[in-house]
């Protein structure tokens, strides 16, 4: 389980303050705590402070390693760490250095040197008093002593008791020199002194001896021992004892002036020991401030930090796009407003990203419609900006630009339209867009492009993008050669229809009105005139049929298309055609094996048929080595034939438009031919494509789809 | 591992803790030196005998003379020893004698071990009294003549009598007067 590093700093402060009381007590009172309890509490403290060291140590450590790892909030951890440490160290290192001065001066001052002369005046008073009350006991016990020394035995005790009421002496005891009391003279009745020692009997003996003993710390007494120089020098030597107290008032004031030296001394002595104990403990203060401070700073720091930590971690998340980073309520504070609002800032930002995502979802929906319908679009479309540089287009535009990629994104549009073909449309273009500085309305132009031959009409649509910043451009481009082709023909269906209808029914009449007149006039007229008349019957007759020839063409290629289809095979219609020909020799059949049926006209194919062939043997007529060559391959769901010559060909000035009426590079022929061959595969769904063989010959190809209906 | 690495941590600090504690309590230096331990039989009593030879730096002799006085706490043990486990207690008995300067008289003033007061002028003569201690008493008997009995002896400044401020100053390792332990058979 992890406990928070506040508790344990909490819990820590408690028992450091705990133990500084206990341990200021200690020092103040001596009773109330002994010195085993002292040192006790002074290794706890130690202990204390040590683990206090460690704990800040391991913290340092851990925040070391958070920045290390580059956590967020740590850095920020540490510069508030170092700012709340300075501030608690600076101020509480100099309430210590003052307080170990102060202390120092406060623990000498006490020992003034006129306090310490005063007590040992004090001392010395005491003693000089004694010392004048013992002269004055020594001269009272020597004169009790030498009174005692002349006077009879049988004296001793009147002489004793009488000198020691008139000296004023409590007790006065003679013992001889083996201690036996010889005789006792008290204050007090039925005294039973005690028994000096020996060393002092013996020390008494020799001279006057004094002395000062205590009773009960209270009173003083003056014991002084004389000997007694007896007359008889024969008789044992006499010691006299005299006690004498002191009197109360001035035992008093000794033993207390005594008391005081004493204590004083005692303190002068301790004094070192007293600074040593005193600073210790003042500097066990100031660690345990100092570290508590530091360690109290690292809960704060973090308290601080911690928000704007997760404040950074939040924002790191928010710009990886995870906008559900919610940081929980950090009390009622700046931080705490600042935290709800950027919760709220992230909530809102989630919304508007959703919305944003729904609306990029929508567009990419439309641009994937757009791109859909512009891909299946068989028109091209081409969006340009400003420098003609290409940003958007179909594949259709690509196919018919002839870029072999579909993608055109980037390019130039002029690199595009580099084909020398293509250079009218870029000319309107580039014209359009220099011109174009008052947003025209678009403009649309159709071209005649000729590429291999053929002749393509496209329709060049330019329409400006309205845009504020950007102008831009729509292309579109359409290909319309079929339809520009099939008006054509429409048109030519329309002369041949009224052609046909005016021109032939007078045709009738004509012939025949020519034929009458010859029949009427041959016989008539001389012969001379006869032959001229025949002559010029005979060209209107001939000039009306071949008007008639070509009135039926102009019938066949106006008329409905009507066919009637039905199953054939085309290989074996050929064969039938050819076999009507006399040039079979110069026809060369070559055809795959299981040609499969076709469901068409059978006529109208046969007509076909006749036509390329005749157009071939046209071809061939100047031809030394003429040869016809048919081909009918067999195709995957159609069958495709092939009609080649190797006759003069078609000039390339027409080969682009052979098919349309009157298109033909024959002197004589009325050029419906291959007008008309192509109605009749256009009419059967098929396709037809002519094209020259290298400088000579042409080659036609026809392809029909293969199966019934 | 984790645990191992806290736990060592905490194990030097304890070790570290207790040298201090220890350096603060304790002294190696010896400035008593018993000898000529006799134990006499009296009846049921035993008494101890013996004599110390008390070595007092300058320090000491002049913190008497300021007026501390110092009371010596003479310890005695009879310990069963015992061949495999740890010797045990049977008796302890504790004694003290003190010496003391009295400035008004000018007297060093000392308490023998068995209460006696007496009084010097000079303190070679004061020390050179409680230097030997006499008829310490104490009961015991050996019921079992089997088992092997020690009499363990020593004697140390009481630093507890001190003046507040010199027992606290554990720096200060001049009140670490100590003696040998004197190790007698009985």
């Amino acid at each position: 389980m992890k406990i928070k590093l506040k508790y344990i700093i909490t819990t820590a402060a408690f028992i450091g303050i705990a133990l500084l009381i206990l341990l200021a007590k200690a020092i103040s009172n001596s009773d109330l705590i002994s010195s085993d309890s002292f040192r006790i509490l002074l290794g706890l403290n130690i202990i204390f402070i040590c683990s206090l060291i460690i704990l800040i140590a391991v913290q340092i450590f851990r925040l070391l390693q958070s920045i290390k790892k580059e956590i967020t909030g740590s850095r920020l951890t540490l510069r508030l760490v170092l700012s709340f440490a300075l501030m608690g160290i600076v101020p509480v290192l100099i309430v210590y250095l003052v307080s170990v001065n102060f202390l120092t001066k406060s623990i000498e001052s006490w020992f003034d040197v006129k306090v310490e002369s005063a007590l040992e005046g004090g001392l010395t008073l005491g003693q000089k008093t004694i010392d004048i009350l013992m002269s004055d006991i020594e001269l009272k016990g020597k004169s009790i002593a030498y009174s005692i020394g002349n006077a009879e035995p049988d004296q001793r005790n009147n002489i004793l008791t009488d000198l020691r009421a008139k000296f004023g002496i409590q007790d006065a005891v003679i013992f001889d020199q083996d201690s036996l009391i010889i005789e006792v003279s008290s204050e007090k009745n039925n005294l039973i002194p005690p028994i000096p020692n020996i060393e002092d009997l013996e020390r008494g003996g020799r001279d006057f001896f004094g002395r000062i003993e205590e009773a009960n710390g209270e009173q003083i007494y003056l014991k002084a021992f004389t000997p007694i120089i007896s007359k008889n020098v024969m008789s044992k030597k006499l010691i006299l004892q005299l006690t004498q107290p002191i009197p109360a008032s001035i035992a008093n004031l000794a033993l207390s002036v005594e008391s005081v030296y004493s204590e004083y001394q005692q303190l002068t002595y301790s004094r070192n020991s007293l600074k040593i104990i005193y600073i210790l403990t003042l500097t066990l203060v100031l660690l345990l401030a100092l570290l508590s401070s530091v360690a109290a700073s690292f809960v704060i720091s973090r308290k601080f930090s911690s928000p704007l930590a997760m404040l950074a971690d939040a924002t790191k998340e928010i710009s990886k796009g995870n906008y559900k980073k919610i940081i929980s309520e950090q009390g009622k504070d700046e931080i705490g407003v600042l935290i709800r609002s950027f919760n709220s800032m992230t909530s809102q930002l989630e919304e508007a990203t959703k919305n944003s995502e729904k609306d990029r979802e929508r567009l990419e929906l439309a641009r994937i419609f757009l791109e859909t319908i512009l891909a299946h679009l068989s028109t091209g479309v081409i969006v340009i900006d400003e420098k003609k540089i290409i940003r958007l287009n179909n594949v259709s535009a690509s196919k018919m630009l002839q870029n072999k990629e579909s993608k055109m994104n980037g390019k130039l549009i002029k690199v595009i339209l580099n084909n020398k073909i293509f250079e009218p449309l870029y000319e309107f273009i580039n014209t359009y867009i220099v011109d174009n500085k008052k947003n025209k309305k678009e403009i649309s132009q159709e071209f005649k492009l000729n590429k291999d031959n053929q002749e393509r009409t496209i329709m060049l649509q330019i329409t400006p993008l309205s845009d504020k910043k950007n102008k831009s451009y729509v292309l579109v481009i359409d290909d319309i050669s079929e339809v520009t082709k099939a008006q054509r023909h429409s048109a030519w269906g329309e002369i041949a229809r009224r052609l046909a209808h005016e021109i032939k029914n007078p045709l009738t009449p004509i012939q025949l009105s020519a034929e009458r007149i010859q029949h009427k006039f041959s016989n008539k007229l001389s012969k001379e005139d006869s032959i001229i008349l025949e002559r010029s019957t005979n060209t209107i007759v001939n000039q009306v049929n071949a008007l008639k020839i070509m009135v039926n063409e102009f019938a066949e290629y106006a008329r409905p298309p009507k066919i009637q289809k039905d199953t054939i095979r085309i290989d074996s219609l050929i064969d039938e055609v050819i076999e009507l020909y006399e040039i079979d020799k110069i026809i060369k059949i070559k055809k795959d094996k299981n040609i499969p049926i076709i469901y068409a006209d059978q006529n109208k194919l046969r007509q076909v048929i006749i036509n390329l062939i005749e157009n071939s043997q046209d071809a061939l007529k100047t031809i030394k080595k003429p040869k016809i060559k048919i081909i009918i391959k067999k195709k995957i769901n159609e069958v495709e034939l092939i009609v080649e010559d190797n006759g003069i060909g078609i000039p390339d000035e027409i080969i682009g438009r052979i098919f349309e009426p009157y298109v033909t590079s024959k002197k004589t022929g009325t050029g419906l031919g291959l007008a008309i061959v192509h109605k009749i595969i256009e009419e059967h769904n098929g396709k037809i494509k002519i094209e020259r063989i290298n400088n000579s010959g042409t080659r036609v190809i026809i392809k029909l789809k293969s199966g019934k209906k | 591992m984790h645990f191992f690495k806290k736990f060592s941590i905490i194990l030097i600090v304890v070790s570290i803790s207790l040298l201090i504690i220890d350096r603060f309590s304790y002294s190696e230096e010896n400035e008593i030196l018993i000898k000529d331990v006799v134990i006499n039989d009296k009846e049921n009593l035993k008494y101890i005998n013996f004599n110390q030879e008390i070595s007092l730096d300058h320090l000491i002799t002049k913190a008497i003379k300021k007026g501390i006085p110092l009371v010596f706490k003479v310890t005695v043990k009879i310990v069963e020893i015992k061949d495999i486990w740890l010797t045990k207690t049977v008796l302890k008995k504790v004694g003290y004698y003190q010496i003391e300067y009295k400035a008004l008289r000018k007297v060093y003033k000392i308490k023998d071990i068995n209460g006696n007061k007496y009084e010097y002028r000079f303190i070679d003569e004061a020390i050179q009294k409680i230097s030997k201690v006499e008829d310490l008493e104490f009961s015991f008997i050996n019921k079992n003549k089997n088992k092997n009995y020690e009499l363990w002896l020593n004697v140390s400044l009481e630093r507890k009598k001190l003046p507040k401020p010199l027992q606290v100053n554990y720096f200060d390792r001049t009140w670490n007067v100590k003696s040998n332990k004197s190790i007698n058979k009985l």
